[in-house]
């Protein structure tokens, strides 16, 4: 819940154009889960690495995930030549900037920036919307240029605006919710005789994918959790370093204490 | 009545063990800065060993490639090349490639011509005088430097002679042969630069 | 004492030989006694006395860390951020000291506001003392110009658009403005070129001020000796026979010792956000600046680090609205002296000066006097020493009004500064005002409450707490 208020508080800037911000999702990743992080770099490889850049990661990096090197090679290893190379993208920004209106942004360290909670709810909240460029739209991003590269797997979304009389009956209802929710208030002069200014917006599957509900949120959850890893691969190796380093100035507490108070013994 | 040895002693014993521990933490502190100087994931990628194609050279060609930032030329041998080699024992410094062995001429080329296969010679094409880049003389007969030159390399900067398996001559500035990296065959066609069979 | 006098240092061996040797060429020994072994530091110090070597300890990190970090970043638009993401995977341990830099500079700035707050609590800015809080100010003006450089050099979202709005601040400057701003971008936005610029005085430039700035501070501090607790002066009761202070203790090893100590109490703290909480939930590493600078998308919401944000609170509180209260405080404060002081001349300055502002408060921006109380915010720092009349220095022998004061301050100098991370809302503007004005009163009345308070006699020798 405390995580939930804290993304809530981070959320707020991030929600651009957006009039009040989605609740977000909390992200069931675990990242000690190696089979999941490996089922992400795979996601990720054939999905994202066509228009999205990770340049600062190298290919050869995957194999800390388990992933042996001829399996990278085999597998993973579309855009480059080499294992050592950096996992780029041969659409050039001046292109992508032409073809999208905007380049797809490089997604190293995205998870750092938006959140692992931010990316969860973004990848489950795509709808169709006719009125857009690409035929999609999203509650977390509205008018997100980028289209929904997943709906063959999750399937198609549209988004449904139900109306309350009060803020608490829309939130109560939104909170049952298994996707994306975000309530909407109309003015007085907006809403005119109608006493339900209060909107909930949330998506409901219109056409299936390929993936159950359940089954594309684990694949999304796997997504975010390899990104999460992407961001900053060497979190595991912080850590561990912290425990040992910590039990030395523990050591050194002591000692320094003692040093301390025998010689303060001196003084009165 | 407090004895004074005793409190110095205790007190002593205290400072040499926080000076210890203190220098052990320092030392500790200052080996992951010296490292971090060590070459990063970036170089190691970027000296990664580098794979040609040996397929489309025909014989008498000479093709380059850049292994760690250095260039690795790759000849292909003609049967006359092979015998001028034999010719020019007599006038390199280094016949049989003993000087410097580790460091220039690895096991596997340690024979008449300094390479795993006969046909393809793979040398570091530097001079091993001051690092100057030597150029072709890949065809035998009469030169300017040398009139009995059955075929070799020429370095432009200081004259230094290097024969077709990359032995230099004698009496020119060039004291070593030039270098034999690490290599492996991967097929008949394709060459591994950098790295040999046992994976070095 | 020329050299052929100077007593040998005592004992045999060669490394005293090689002692005495540096000793006859330099003033080694000399310089031990006097700034170490026999230099007299009051025996009460309390947990404030820490931070001032701990902020010494954390300008060491951040010279070391800098140093390494400095063998791989790229002060070049193009490659800075791929370059610091490049340091944190690619080279080994270089996340560490990644991390300890960026840690360490807002560790650098907790050590030095709670070293300024002991100097406050105790009166160790008052005479003799007053260039040494000078140096002390210089020094945190310079820290802060070291920490807004080198905020730029990741070239992140708030990186770029922080250094933007600062010095888009200079921009509104009447007259000279826009073309200062342009010097020192040395573009008409910020670029590369101001890229470049600053970090030749992140890495150069303030870091040698800095030391320089140190340096004089300790010296001074060593002229006067340190002040204390109770704000008694140890020298005034010296021992007749060996003319050491009576409530003195020599720095080595008392000091060294307990400093030694408080440096790894430090070092845990330190390490535990290094090591598991780096970002500090987004306040030492902020979420923005994991994205790479666009000129050309501002963030919906820009707010400088945490440790400038109650400045940046003040310089927001300073609305058109305000003005009036400004207005008020300036006739208040122009009565207030002239009734206290009976020199004509300076009556007839004091009023001329406020008529001044007043016609400017009506003239000008409301933005450029919200530059300007910024800037006087930290300006007004340099006066605390004439600012504060009170017959006793430390805190503990104060009355109420002072302590209340104190109180009013430290609670407005943190709620402005949460306020600087919050989005602008009318209620947090009123409170961000309301926030201004305790800060100021705290400085501009300090004169006339600090000489009616109450207090108690200040004591003759050290007391036992």
């Amino acid at each position: 819940m405390t995580r939930l208020l804290a993304v809530l508080a981070l959320a707020a800037p991030l929600a651009f154009a957006a009039e009040e911000a989605v609740r977000l999702d909390a992200a069931p990743i675990d990242p000690r889960d190696v089979a999941s992080l490996q089922a992400g770099a795979r996601s990720f490889v054939n999905y994202c690495l066509n228009c999205h850049s990770a340049g600062m990661v190298r290919y050869h990096k995957l194999q800390d995930l388990g992933i042996s090197e001829q399996q990278v090679k085999d597998n993973l290893l579309f855009t480059a030549d080499k294992i050592g190379e950096l996992m780029n993208v041969s659409m050039t920004r001046k292109d992508a900037k032409e073809w999208f209106g905007t380049a797809p942004p490089d997604l190293s360290v995205i998870a750092r920036a938006r959140g692992p909670d931010w990316l969860y709810t973004y990848m489950r909240s795509f709808y169709r919307d006719p009125e857009s460029a690409t035929g999609w739209n999203n509650m977390v991003f509205e008018r997100v240029a980028m289209p929904h590269v997943l709906w063959t797997l999750s399937g198609q979304q549209v988004q449904v605006e139900r109306r309350f009389r009060t803020r608490e009956q829309a939130e109560a209802v939104g909170r049952q919710q298994k996707n994306a929710w975000k309530v909407d208030v109309l003015t007085p002069e907006q809403a005119g005789k109608d006493a339900e200014r209060y909107i909930l917006k949330t998506i409901r599957t219109d056409t299936a994918g390929s993936l159950s509900q359940v089954d594309y949120d684990v694949f999304v959850r796997d997504l975010v959790n390899f990104m999460t890893w992407m961001a900053e691969p060497n979190q595991v190796t912080r850590k561990q370093v912290g425990y040992v380093v910590l039990l030395v100035l523990l050591a050194l507490l002591v000692l320094s204490y003692l040093l301390y108070k025998e010689f303060w013994k001196d003084v009165h | 009545m407090s004895d004074p040895s005793k409190p110095n002693r205790a007190r002593r014993k205290l400072i040499i063990a926080s000076a210890c521990a203190g220098g052990a933490a320092a030392v500790g502190t200052a080996v992951p800065f010296a490292a971090s100087m060590l070459p990063s994931e970036r170089a190691e990628a970027l000296g990664a060993p580098v794979e040609a194609d040996v397929g489309p050279l025909a014989p008498g060609e000479k093709m380059t490639v850049e292994w760690r930032g250095q260039p690795v030329w790759i000849l292909r041998r003609t049967k006359e090349m092979l015998e001028g080699i034999k010719k020019a024992d007599g006038k390199v410094a280094d016949p049989r490639s003993e000087r410097k062995k580790g460091e220039l001429t690895p096991e596997y080329a340690r024979n008449e011509f300094r390479s795993i296969k006969p046909e393809y010679l793979v040398v570091v094409g530097i001079c091993t005088h001051l690092g100057c880049s030597p150029q072709d003389r890949l065809k035998a007969g009469p030169e300017a430097f040398e009139s009995d030159w059955t075929g070799g390399f020429y370095c432009p900067c200081h004259g230094s002679l290097f024969d077709l398996a990359g032995r230099v001559y004698r009496n020119k500035p060039a004291p070593d042969n030039l270098r034999v990296p690490p290599y492996t065959y991967l097929s008949d066609t394709r060459i591994l630069i950098g790295e040999d069979k046992k994976g070095a | 004492m020329a050299a052929a006098e100077k007593q040998a240092v005592t004992g045999a061996g060669p490394f005293n030989d090689l002692l005495t040797w540096i000793d006859q060429r330099f003033p080694l020994v000399e310089t031990w006694r006097a700034h170490l072994s026999e230099y007299y530091a009051p025996k009460n110090f309390n947990f404030w006395y820490y931070f001032g070597s701990l902020a010494l300890f954390v300008l060491a990190i951040q010279i070391v860390t800098g140093i390494f970090l400095t063998m791989n970043y790229k002060p070049d638009a193009a490659q800075a951020f791929a370059s610091v993401e490049y340091i944190m995977r690619e080279v080994p341990w270089g996340w560490w000291i990644r991390y300890m830099h960026s840690t360490g500079a807002s560790f650098f700035f907790i050590c030095v506001y709670l070293h300024m707050f002991r100097a406050m609590l105790y009166g160790s800015y008052r005479k003799p003392r007053e260039l040494l809080w000078i140096f002390g100010m210089l020094i945190f003006l310079c820290l802060m110009a070291e920490a807004f450089f080198g905020y730029l050099l990741p070239w992140g979202q708030m990186s770029y658009w922080g250094a933007q709005v600062i010095v888009n601040l200079f921009d509104a400057i009447p007259i000279i403005g826009p073309d200062l701003a342009i010097w020192i971008r040395g573009d008409y936005v910020v670029s590369d070129a101001t890229l470049n610029r600053f970090f030749a005085y992140h890495v150069v430039a303030v870091p040698l001020a800095l030391l320089a700035l140190v340096v004089a501070h300790i010296v001074a501090l060593h002229e006067v000796g340190s002040n204390n607790p109770d704000g008694v002066e140890i020298k005034k009761v010296k021992d007749p026979k060996t003319g050491r202070p009576l409530d003195g203790i020599p720095f080595h090893p008392y000091y060294t010792v307990k400093d030694g100590f408080g440096v790894v109490v430090f070092l845990v703290v330190f390490s535990i956000v290094v090591f598991f909480a780096p970002e500090a939930g987004g306040y030492f590493l902020e979420a923005n600046n994991f994205i790479p600078a666009d000129p050309l998308k501002t963030p919906p919401h820009i707010a400088p680090v945490w440790y400038f944000t109650p400045y940046y609170s003040i310089l927001r509180a300073t609305t058109e609205n305000f003005m009036w209260v400004l207005a008020a405080g300036v006739v208040a404060m122009a009565g207030l002296v002239i009734w206290s002081v009976k020199n004509t001349a300076a009556r007839i300055c004091v009023a001329a000066l406020a008529a001044g502002l007043l016609a400017g408060f009506f003239t000008l921006d409301a933005k450029v006097w919200g530059v300007v109380l910024m800037g006087l915010s930290v300006m007004i720092f340099f006066f605390l020493p004439w600012l504060d009349r009170s017959p006793v220095k430390s805190i503990r022998y104060k009355g109420p009004i002072t302590k209340t004061a104190i109180a009013l301050f430290v609670i407005a100098f943190f709620v402005l500064g949460y306020l600087g991370t919050q989005a602008v809302t009318e209620e947090r503007t009123l409170a961000a005002q309301i926030g201004t004005a305790v800060y100021f009163l705290f400085f501009f009345l300090m004169p006339w409450y600090s000489k009616m308070d109450k207090c108690r006699p200040e004591p003759a020798r050290v007391g036992s707490k």
